[in-house]
């Protein structure tokens, strides 16, 4: 017989500990779509403490949670069901990996009795994923749910950041359990910077005659900028960035040179085609960044900053490594004079020579110009999240960004589609922002079914929306280099977009008119909802410069052939 | 140019496969490939590989795996002279 003094257990669904777990990870906010084998999530949901974004898409949901991700550096939560559910959130998952983003993704399965017997909505997401998760999860016991996903948060904000998938069986979210939540164990503290390779990297400065320094994404994701503003302060280098980087010098420093790479600015590219010393911050070679690469810094030696140790001499080999966290090494690195006066006039010169011009001949709104006009038009607290395509340079180039959170692109993946979702992930991670997306006709159409989303939360996002009807981009190219022969780039059929957006409960205005600009821009800051700015160009616009394939980055087009 | 690796991975759901992908993934192509139990949480994988990257790149990519514990990479072994079996012949035999 049992005595009077046992404890009967404190029984809990496995949905249950998952929600408590999350909650003691201090995550307040999620975004997800409902289905069969999650149902019992969903059921815990009710009356818990968070809050979840029902988005209308799941690859909605991923990438609201990857922009949510970068803006707070904590782990974004995506939720979503089995089998389509599951892939619907594959391009989100992808773009989070591919730009280092901290993300937990928690996907029902079908129960553990039926996997692997092609059940009804059943996928093998574990398998899918396994390419671009930094680590995943199929939990078997109710009982292992707090470690996994105290884990699972761990791995995806430590380090270097990365997507962590949990698949979660129906049996065990719904089966129940008896399980004391115990605390995360601290996580091991990240090696210091290497005395001797900061002092190699010192005396490389010193002795360098023409000296450079790329910024990375790597940066931000480490929250370093201002470390990195107080190293160039102290040695006066000259500076260029990637797309990731954009922000982390202020865009009228005098040691800055602009973005590199296919877009890049023409200072920048012939800053790093011509120095004989590039110091890499937080960056990768990436061949958007770099052009040719084996024509890339030709005469440099390389000093390559990483957490990442994969990342050293992956695609250009490196002189010097150091493998930390980037503000300590930034912080040692201490070389003895690093002025070059003639090196930093020529950069200068290139500044000067190459700055961006706005007096484009045509009588239609001229993209560029417009955008600068944004920046300008509120040049503290906006943060533009960006689709991909020839809009998605124009911001790189012609917006400027006080912090590297305040530009939220997709760099690594190009994940069309990313800008809206991106924007509602953004404004809910940081609500006093003045959050902009700056879309294209094709991108906006990946998720324009977010704009359900805006409504529904009242999510006030502002769209600007720069409609050349075609994908230009990829026009552009088939211009260039496929001798005008156009296929399957024309939107001339496009929808009424500011109908579509009032039909979706949000108000909208279409300008055509350069006259129109300056009053446009200023309803849509200061419209106090989600509303929608569509503006029509000139669909033959090009982006320039242009690095064309294959070559280094000093042989930019300025202009048609 | 050819690599031998031998992998320390921990039992959990995926691991091999997971390292295995990757091996393709970043480039390699797998030769001889084996699996064991290393003890109760692990198991040990040895594999050679084979690819013109080099192979101390690939051993970092593994070790960045959460599942992987540790990574030799043996250098590559030098390729012995091969012979067809065929006896040389001179020009007069001919």
């Amino acid at each position: 017989m049992e005595t009077s003094t046992q404890i009967a257990p404190k029984l809990r669904s496995g949905s249950q500990i998952l929600i408590e777990a999350l909650e003691r990870n201090g995550v307040k906010q999620i975004f997800g779509y409902p289905g069969g084998t999650i149902m019992p999530v969903y059921d815990a949901l009710v009356g818990s403490g968070l809050k979840h974004y029902l988005c209308r898409h799941e690859q909605g949901a991923a990438l609201a949670a990857d922009a949510y991700g970068r803006v707070t550096r904590k782990a974004g939560v995506c939720i979503a069901t089995s089998g389509p559910g599951a892939t619907n959130l594959v391009t989100g998952i992808a773009n989070a990996f591919m730009d280092s983003v901290p993300m937990v993704v928690i996907t029902g399965q079908v129960p553990s009795a039926l996997q692997g017997t092609d059940a009804f909505q059943e996928v093998d997401i574990f398998g899918i994923t396994l390419p671009i998760v930094k680590h995943s999860y199929i939990v078997r016991n109710v009982t292992d749910i707090p470690h996994i996903v105290n884990e699972a948060f761990q791995l995806a904000q430590n380090g270097r950041p990365g997507p962590v998938l949990i698949d979660l069986p129906k049996d065990i979210s719904a089966g129940m359990g008896d399980v004391v939540y115990t605390p995360p164990q601290a996580w091991p503290a990240t090696d210091l910077p290497d005395e001797e390779a900061m002092q190699a990297a010192a005396e490389m400065l010193s002795q360098a005659r023409r000296p450079l320094v790329i910024a990375g994404g790597g940066i931000a994701i480490s929250d370093s900028v201002e470390a990195f503003r107080q190293f160039i302060d102290r040695t006066g280098l000259p500076v260029t960035t990637t797309l990731k980087g954009l922000g982390v010098m202020p865009a009228d420093d005098p040691h800055y040179v602009g973005m590199l790479g296919m877009h890049g600015n023409g200072a920048a590219n012939h800053a790093v085609q011509n120095c004989d010393l590039l110091m890499v911050v937080g960056a990768r070679f990436d061949d958007r960044a770099t052009g040719h690469l084996a024509q890339f810094a030709q005469s440099a030696r390389i000093i390559h900053v990483d957490i990442d140790a994969a990342e050293i001499s992956k695609l250009r080999k490196a002189d010097v490594a150091i493998v930390s966290e980037l503000a300590p090494a930034l912080e040692g690195i201490r070389p003895e004079q690093t002025a070059n006066p003639g090196w930093q006039a020529q950069c200068a010169g290139w500044t000067k020579e190459f700055a961006w011009r706005y007096d484009a001949p045509g009588k239609g709104i001229y993209a560029p110009k417009l955008l600068r006009d944004l920046s300008q038009a509120q040049p503290e607290g906006l943060t533009i999240t960006c689709d991909v395509g020839q809009h998605q340079m124009w911001v790189a180039q012609h917006c400027t960004f006080n912090d590297p959170l305040e530009h939220i692109s997709s760099g690594g993946l190009g994940t069309m589609g990313y800008g809206l979702p991106a924007a509602i992930g953004a404004k809910v991670a940081k609500p006093d922002a003045t959050v902009v997306c700056v879309s294209g006709d094709g991108s906006i159409m990946m998720n324009i079914q977010e704009l359900a989303t805006l409504k529904r939360y009242g999510i006030d996002v502002k769209i600007l929306l720069l409609d050349n009807s075609a994908l230009g981009l990829v026009r552009q190219w088939q211009e260039i280099f496929f001798e005008g022969n156009y296929s399957e780039v024309h939107l001339a059929d496009n929808p009424d977009f500011a109908a579509v957006a009032r039909a979706f409960g949000i108000q909208a205005r279409s300008i055509k008119e350069p006259e129109e600009v300056s009053d446009a821009l200023e309803w849509l800051l200061n419209t106090e909802s989600a509303a929608m700015l569509h503006v029509s160009i000139d669909s033959m616009e090009n982006v320039w410069p242009l690095v064309p394939p294959g070559k280094p980055n000093h042989k930019m087009m300025r202009s048609n052939p | 140019m050819k690599h031998k690796l031998t992998i320390q991975l921990s039992g959990s759901e995926g691991a091999v496969i997971r390292a295995l992908g990757l091996i393709e993934r970043r480039g390699f192509s797998l030769g001889k490939c084996s699996v064991g139990e290393a003890d109760s949480s692990g198991r040990v994988m040895k594999v050679s590989v084979s690819s013109t990257r080099p192979g101390e790149l690939l051993k970092r990519q593994l070790e960045r795996l959460h599942d992987v514990f540790h990574v030799e990479l043996k250098p590559a072994a030098a390729v012995k002279p091969r012979t067809l079996g065929i006896r040389p012949v001179t020009l007069k035999e001919y």
